[in-house]
Order: structure tokens, then C-alpha cells, then sequence
């Protein structure tokens, strides 16, 4: 048994007594992992906190305690989002057309396509999640929307050529205006259902439904936007999901300093009360 | 007196083995001394919280203090702050109780709470610090070292750790949990728990093998 091998061992048992015979031997042999053992078996002898605040805590929790109703499952929200995702693109296909879906190869449908479902479906479990504090996530909420965001952009930049286009900008604003026209709906959608839930982190929740509302506006292009140029989507297609993160970002930041401002103070502070 | 000191000792040595039985998801053994209806699951004392059983939420408060007092303590290593955001922390939890989902294990849900107190609370301090002149302030208590073996505490050795790998080291000895509800309570992975941990481990090993020769030489002694 190495010193590494016992970090396992410790890591896994709360006490030394608990570690199999091994372990026990390498640590009566090393004399920095016994100094270590020692260390984390006097953790356990910590403060407790008083009976009277523990009195004061209960006479406030229980002064407005009422019946809520918990959360739906997860399934549900999942659905919504689902649904919400398939809703904008179909309506968006409907009213501009499907001039873009026509004009990529059947390679390009498939990875263009499939890259933007992977990311949907991971921004919405995230999402799901971010909900209920404690959630198991398979990739850091954090990270996720930068790793959809990186995605996205090594997809396009692997099935798109740069092409000549004589109205660069006054057609990427064009593109970007219908983007943002049905990402900002979906946005707001999104935040109805995830209000109730969204508080732990609002600047994280904000930033990734931002993300997940951007890559509806840009499913939203790729069906209905017949320009292929690298440089066209990346920039205006994809400046919708950057857009729509930045503005998630800033409304999840005003929404958090809001909540901490008027925050309705139940007790006195402790450290004010002395 | 000296039966008040042994009653409240016996009360917090329950709130332990029912906070400790009520982690692993069990309810206490019947020949643990304990009545087992004092000793409910910690899920469906919350349950019945949300569905405003006043009997349930003292319970869970009785029970859970203890180890949130002990997560904040050895974080900040002030008492009045530990207090702070104890009262804080129930204040959230009880706002926020609608997003527990019956059936989902409780303490990584509550500890994810407990953390975003405790990053809040120290970004208020900062923000606070900012705009005040600094005075010295006496410690409240002196740093302590292990009478037998001349070892630092606990509290004191892990203070120069970076913050995550602290986090990560207190939820586990500290307060108990696996690394499996520490990944959830961080919303990382168990990987990277396990990765801070050694890290951890390699540098409390590093500082307790300095620690004496550092004691000595404060004493006047040479090493």
C-alpha cells in the first residue's frame, strides 16, 4: 500500500479505525501518513452552535410555515424544453421558409443537425438540474456552455468554406435580426418555467438558458438561410448564441444583486445583535 | 450541574447518530438506545416539511445545525460568522424548500445551499472590507497544538489550503459526506473530487512534516 493508495482509503472511510488491516500497517510504517491520520481524526471535534439560536431559528422557520408544492419532475421540464425547442424551429421553417435546409448537402444536414441536438439536449439537462441544488451533472453547468459554444464552432468550421459575398455586413444583420427574433421569445419562455427553480445560481442559470435560447435562433438559420460562407455563420449565425449568453449573463447578474438586496430578513444577524 | 453537562452531551451525541444514521439513508438500530420514531429519515422529515409538519422542521433543524454550524466554523474560523450564515442558510432553505424533489438524497442538497451562503457571505465581507479601515482584531481563540504529539489543529492546517481543495476536504472529514454527494454539492464530478482530495492529502503531509521543526524553532529550540 502506497501514500497515494491511502488518500483512497481515507477518502472512503471516515475514521482510521475503519481502514482494513493494510492500510493500517502502511500507516503504523509512515510517519507522514499517521501524522496525517491523526490530523483528520481531530476534524471530528468541532463546535456546536448554541440552543438558543438553535430556538431562534425554529421560532422564525416556523412563524409563516405553509405548504408548498415541490418542483415537477424532471421529465416534465424536459419536455417543455423539448418542446419549446422544436416549436421555434418549426414555426421559424414555416413563416421563412426552408431555403437553407435545401441548400446544404445531406453531410452537412446530418453534422450540422446533430451537433445542435447533442447541444440542446446538454443545455437542457443542465438546465433541469441547475434547477434543484445538489443535482448529479455529467459536465460541470459551468463549463457546459462554453462546451457546446466550442462545438458548435469546430462543426461549422469543419463542413463551411469561406466563400466571396459582396453584402457581407447588411446581410449578417439580417441574419442576426431573425436570430435574435426568435431567441429572445424563447429566452422568456424559458425563464417562466425556470423561475421557480433558477435561484441558486442565477448568473450560471441565466448565461446557459441565454446559450440554449441562442442555439434555437441558430437552428432557426441554419434551416432557413441559404448562405454557406464560413465566415457568415460563424460570425452572424453564431453571434446570436453569443449574443443571447451575454444578455442571459447580465439579466442572471441583475436578477442575483435584486434577490440579495431584497432579500426579506427573517432574523437579526448575529454579529449586528452583539 | 454535572447532570445538565451529561444530558446535553447525550442530546448532541443523538443529533450525530441521527444525522449520521439519517446520510447513509437508514434509520437508527433498534438497540442503538435510540426510539427510532425520534430518529426519522432525513428525505422524509423533509418531505413533511414542505408539507408544513412544524414537528418535522425542528427535527431537521435540530439535526442539521450541528454539522452546517461545524462546515461554516471551520471555514471562517469565526464564530459570529458561523452564526451568521447558520441562520442565514435555514432562511434559504425555508424559501427555498419547494425545489428539494422527494425521493432525492438531502444533504447534497443542502450543502449546495450552504455553500452559495458561504460564497456570499464572503463576497458581502470583501465588498465590506473594501470600505473599511482595518484594526487589529484580537483572535478568538489561540491557535492550538496537539498537547501530546506537538501537532498543529486541524482548523490550522488546513487554513492555507486554496479554498476548493479546503471545501472539498472539510465536507468530507468534517461533516461526513461521500465524495459522491460532494461532487453533487459542487456540481463537478467525482473525478475531480477525488483529484482535490489527494491534493489535498499531499499538502497537509508537506505541512505537518514542517510543522514541528517550525514549533521547535519558535520555542528557541534548534531542530
Amino acid at each position: 500500500v502506497t501514500c497515494h493508495e491511502i488518500d483512497e482509503f481515507l477518502a472512503s472511510h471516515s475514521r482510521e479505525s475503519e481502514l482494513p488491516p493494510a492500510a493500517a500497517a502502511h500507516i503504523a510504517a509512515c510517519e507522514r501518513c499517521r501524522q496525517l491520520v491523526r490530523i483528520l481524526d481531530k476534524s471530528m471535534e468541532a463546535p456546536a452552535p448554541s440552543e438558543s439560536q438553535l430556538k431562534q431559528i425554529q421560532s422564525a422557520l416556523l412563524r409563516d410555515l405553509k405548504p408548498v408544492r415541490p418542483l415537477m419532475r424532471s421529465r416534465v421540464f424536459l419536455f417543455a424544453f423539448g418542446l419549446l425547442f422544436l416549436g421555434a424551429v418549426a414555426i421559424g421553417s414555416l413563416l421563412l421558409g426552408v431555403s437553407g435546409w435545401r441548400a446544404l448537402s445531406t453531410g452537412q444536414k446530418i453534422v450540422v443537425f446533430t451537433a445542435s441536438a447533442i447541444g440542446g439536449i446538454s443545455l437542457a439537462l443542465s438546465l433541469v438540474r441547475q434547477m434543484v441544488p445538489g443535482s448529479k451533472h455529467a459536465i460541470p453547468p459551468i463549463q457546459l456552455p462554453i462546451a457546446v459554444s466550442a462545438l458548435l464552432i469546430l462543426v461549422m468550421a469543419a463542413v463551411f468554406q469561406p466563400r466571396y459575398e459582396s453584402a457581407f455586413v447588411s446581410s449578417g444583420l439580417t441574419c442576426l435580426r431573425i436570430g435574435m427574433t426568435y431567441s429572445i421569445p424563447t429566452a422568456f419562455l424559458l425563464w417562466l418555467m425556470l423561475r421557480r427553480g433558477a435561484w441558486l445560481s442565477p448568473k450560471l442559470t441565466g448565461a446557459t438558458a441565454g446559450v440554449f435560447a441562442g442555439l434555437i435562433g441558430v437552428t432557426v438559420l441554419e434551416v432557413f438561410c441559404p448562405n454557406l460562407n464560413l465566415y457568415h455563420i460563424l460570425i452572424w449565425h453564431l453571434g446570436v448564441i453569443a449574443l443571447s449568453a451575454l444578455g442571459g449573463l447580465l439579466l442572471g447578474t441583475a436578477a442575483q444583486h435584486i434577490a440579495a438586496s431584497s432579500g426579506r430578513r427573517t432574523f437579526q444577524p448575529v454579529s449586528k445583535s452583539r | 450541574m454535572l447532570a445538565g453537562i451529561v444530558q446535553r452531551r447525550a442530546r448532541q451525541l443523538r443529533r450525530i447518530a441521527c444525522a449520521e444514521g439519517s446520510t447513509r439513508g437508514f434509520l437508527m438500530p433498534s438497540g442503538s438506545g435510540l426510539p427510532t420514531s425520534a430518529c426519522p429519515n432525513l428525505e422524509q422529515l423533509m418531505v413533511r416539511y414542505q408539507q408544513a409538519d412544524r414537528t418535522a422542521a425542528t427535527a431537521l433543524i435540530e439535526l442539521l445545525s450541528p454539522p452546517l454550524y461545524r462546515f461554516f466554523a471551520t471555514q471562517t474560523g469565526r464564530r459570529t460568522d458561523a452564526e451568521d450564515m447558520l441562520q442565514d442558510v435555514w432562511l434559504r432553505i425555508h424559501r427555498v424548500r419547494h425545489t428539494y424533489r422527494p425521493g432525492d438524497p438531502l444533504l447534497p442538497w443542502v450543502y449546495a445551499i450552504a455553500r452559495r451562503v458561504r460564497v456570499d457571505h464572503f463576497r458581502k465581507r470583501h465588498r465590506i472590507a473594501l470600505h473599511e479601515t482595518e484594526v487589529d482584531v484580537l483572535p478568538e481563540s489561540p491557535a492550538q497544538l496537539d498537547k501530546i504529539n506537538n501537532l498543529p489543529s486541524f482548523d490550522e492546517l488546513v487554513a492555507p489550503l486554496p479554498e476548493s481543495q479546503r471545501e472539498v476536504l472539510i465536507m468530507l472529514k468534517v461533516n461526513g459526506l461521500s465524495i459522491e454527494e460532494i461532487a453533487r454539492v459542487t456540481s463537478s464530478t467525482t473525478g475531480a473530487v477525488k483529484q482535490k482530495v489527494h491534493r489535498a492529502y499531499e499538502r497537509l503531509r508537506n505541512s505537518l512534516q514542517q510543522a514541528p521543526t517550525a514549533e521547535l524553532a519558535r520555542k528557541g529550540v534548534a531542530p
